[in-house]
């Protein structure tokens, strides 16, 4: 009787010292997970003293300066950034924290990349621990950065963009391509502060087989006009004319439309919830368009436009099975591996202007990156920052192809991606930003409700009247809640 | 006297690691629940803003929840009556005849079980592709394969029966081999006995199977409320993530996209407390309903 007390007891405390060590445990984790080649990179930075530049110097020092205060003992600070792991590759972040490691002695920075990465860091957020500096756009469904502009927890970048690049002579704003600083994907609350530092940027258009073309004698349709009667011919042919991989695709379908169709300043309104915009004589000629585009779609395209089969949807246009889809230029990238039809060739074009004798227009995507207001290490975070605009990060980007919206860069592509990033220069107009933050309105999502109906009008469960309709609608909540 | 104290004591100590593994980990969280649905707060900062029951009133005006509330009823109505009617007769058949293979087929049924949900939906798109798929391409034997392909997962009215087969296929083995192992214990000599009675097996499995494993089916049906609100947001997640156009909305997608992409944490919680409830009632009923005197054999 006693020896079975005696194992029980033991078995409890067994029990209650596993639990306390399971809560103890999470405090060692980040000393351990410091990234074993920051010591590494440590190390390098010794070899290389007349990079070196303290970490407390003012934004205006250059470089001349450096050397009298090289003397000055270095502090030890660590930087912690989490960046985004997207098409590009995790690589080129390790070797830009690598270098920025070098340029800045005493500065280890703790780097955490993630497909998911919203997964990662958001439960250490939700305690407090805020990572010094985030690479993550917006429009993703985890909806981390937009959850944070709303809850008004960003650091305004304003004097980010007047500081000097490290070790170059110009300020920020001035290698920042012009028109990048002055859209509501920057300037979330529309109110001229910057508080997301615009990255690798993509245009937005559609793509085709340049090849069915030459082999079909087909004529590229530069006006919609000449879409609708492209798309007739080709369905003799047994070809649709449209597709696209998932209904999120018409974000930036729709935002270059509108522009086409009214201008930015009319696109400006849009996204800024103006009242009885959705309902105007502009915004109609978008919707209509849209829903004939719809008549003229791949049958089979709504049953894959989802996040498992969106491939699908792109394959049609390797097969000959459809001619355009709306994507970014990474899409290429995306179906490297994918079998095509013969004589295949990627092409790609602007939308078409809405009005006749407008313009093309072409929606630029970009990824952002940003300081939360929580942020431990703020000054050496705006370092970073205005790092990431350095000739030396810029190249180590480019390797992977991913582009910064740095004046020249796009200069140093080849092949295919020169001719995605020169649809600019060939006449079509850039349109840039999004939908202007707003206190969260429970139950109502814009995107939601101008894209993803998409599906319903594609499939007839929606006429376009009930569709614009939602979408004024949804425009007016969200405008009560925008202050 | 001093026994009985250190024998508290012992018990005291014996029930504390459980019992504080369950507030910490069961209790605190709800009661969060409860709490943050009361608040408009995005998640992350401190602007905790209480709004009382204003949550709950714009769930009340809010069609997507409907629609999803609709989704998950029909969901857990369907799946449970076919899965509970196919399990319970697979499960007879492999414990009442000899069948050669029985251990095969048992194995067979169950594996759906042992897979992750992202491997079933990837099984699932595969059968469900409109070009090349499985179900297209046997149903294009019959009506010609010239036709406009069925769209499984495209077309709104048919894609939520599309998820239902799915998770019923899923579901089949598990709840087989719970009915199986309590049908294990129901003793030999009864149905013997209805056998010299001249029952046939349709008659000893209704009258003699069926009412000797009635708590087992109890527990199941249980079982099949919670499941069925946990594994078609993973379904739904994976395969058609509530598309097209919200056609496959379910309780906690809806909850997922409200609380996340919408930034709306406090009403992702409130709709949280509004499942919560609902399964929690739902059980309840079904509990009641169902109430028989245990059998005693």
């Amino acid at each position: 009787m006693k020896s079975k007390k005696v194992i029980s007891l033991l078995l409890i405390t067994a029990m209650s010292a596993s639990l306390l060590a399971g809560c103890g445990g999470s405090d060692n984790k980040p000393a351990d997970s410091t990234p074993a080649d920051n010591t590494a990179a440590n190390n390098t930075t010794e070899a290389k003293p007349d990079e070196a530049k303290p970490a407390e110097s003012t934004p205006a020092d250059t470089t001349e300066k450096n050397s009298s205060e090289e003397a000055a003992p270095v502090e030890e600070q660590t930087l912690k950034v989490a960046a985004f792991e997207g098409g590009y590759g995790a690589d080129m972040w390790s070797e830009v924290v690598a270098a920025f490691e070098a340029s800045h002695p005493g500065v280890t920075v703790e780097l955490t990349i993630d497909k998911k990465l919203e997964d990662v860091i958001s439960p250490a957020m939700k305690a407090g621990d805020y990572p010094d500096v985030v690479h993550l756009a917006t429009g993703r469904e985890a909806a981390l950065t937009e959850t944070l502009t709303k809850e008004k927890a960003l650091l305004p970048l304003t004097d980010v963009l007047d500081m000097t690049v490290p070790g170059e002579s110009v300020t920020v704003r001035d290698k920042i391509v012009p028109g990048f600083l002055d859209t509501l994907a920057t300037n979330p609350y529309g109110d001229g502060v910057t508080y997301y530092a615009p990255m690798f940027y993509s245009p937005c258009g559609l793509f085709y087989n340049a090849g069915l073309f030459k082999e079909k004698g087909w004529k590229v349709p530069t006006t919609w006009e000449e879409m609708w009667a492209l798309g007739d011919t080709a369905k003799e042919e047994g070809i649709a004319l449209f597709t696209y991989p998932t209904t999120g695709y018409f974000d930036a379908f729709t935002y270059a439309t509108l522009s086409s169709a009214g201008g930015p300043d009319f696109f400006n309104s849009c996204m800024t919830y103006e009242d009885g915009i959705w309902e105007s004589e502009n915004a109609t000629k978008v919707f209509e368009l849209i829903a004939k585009l719809g008549t003229y779609t791949e049958g089979t395209t709504v049953a894959n436009a989802n996040n498992d089969n969106f491939t699908k949807n792109q394959q049609l246009i390797l097969d000959n099975k459809a001619i355009f889809c709306p994507n970014g230029t990474w899409l290429p990238g995306e179906m490297a591996d994918a079998p095509r039809a013969d004589g295949f060739e990627w092409g790609f074009m602007a939308i078409p202007a809405v009005n006749d004798g407008g313009a093309g227009c072409s929606f630029c995507w970009f990824e952002q990156m940003w300081i939360p207001a929580a942020a431990e290490n703020q000054d050496m975070a705006k370092e970073f920052v205005a790092y990431m605009y350095s000739d030396e990060a810029a190249k180590i980007f480019a390797k992977s192809t991913a582009i910064q919206p740095i004046t020249g860069i796009s200069d140093s592509l080849e092949g295919d991606n020169k001719l995605f990033y020169s649809i600019y220069d060939n006449g079509a107009t850039a349109v840039m930003g999004g939908f202007a933050s707003t206190a969260p309105v429970e139950g109502v999502n814009m995107l939601d409700t101008l894209c993803g109906t998409v599906n319903s009008i594609v499939s007839g469960d929606k006429t376009v009247a009930e569709w614009q309709a939602a979408v004024e609608e949804a425009s007016d909540k969200l405008r009560a809640a925008m202050e | 006297m001093k026994k009985v104290r250190g024998k508290s004591i012992f018990i005291t100590l014996c029930v504390a690691p459980a019992v504080i593994l369950f507030v910490i980990f069961m209790l605190i969280p709800t009661f969060n629940v409860f709490k943050m649905s009361l608040y408009k707060w995005g998640g992350y900062s401190n602007t905790k803003q209480f709004v009382g029951l204003n949550n709950f009133k714009i769930l009340m005006e809010d069609t997507n929840f409907f629609r999803s509330f609709q989704n998950t009823v029909l969901l857990i109505a369907i799946v449970t009556i076919v899965t509970m009617g196919f399990s319970l007769i697979f499960a007879a058949i492999l414990s009442r005849e000899k069948i050669k293979g029985q251990n095969f087929f048992r194995i067979i049924f169950y594996i759906p079980n042992i897979l992750s949900v992202v491997v079933i939906s990837a099984i699932f798109s595969a059968i469900y592709d409109p070009n090349n798929g499985l179900l297209n391409s046997i149903i294009g034997i019959f009506r010609g394969s010239e036709k406009t392909p069925i769209l499984w997962l495209g077309d709104q009215k048919l894609v939520i029966y599309s998820l239902v087969i799915a998770m019923i296929w899923q579901a089949i083995g598990y709840y087989m081999v719970m009915y199986m192992a309590s049908m294990a214990s129901v003793p030999e000599s009864l149905y013997e006995s209805a056998n010299l009675e001249g029952a046939g097996r349709i008659r000893q499995f209704f009258s003699i199977t069926l009412p000797l494993i009635w708590t087992n089916i109890r527990t199941t049906l249980t079982f099949f409320v919670i499941s069925s609100i946990n594994i078609s947001f993973l379904i739904v997640k994976a395969l058609t993530n509530g598309g097209p156009d919200g056609a496959t909305e379910v309780f906690l997608s809806y909850m997922y996209k409200q609380a996340y992409t919408n930034s709306s944490y406090g009403y992702g919680m409130a709709i949280g407390v509004v499942v919560f409830l609902f399964s929690f009632g739902l059980s309840a009923i079904i509990n009641f309903v169902t109430k028989r005197e245990p059998l005693e054999f």
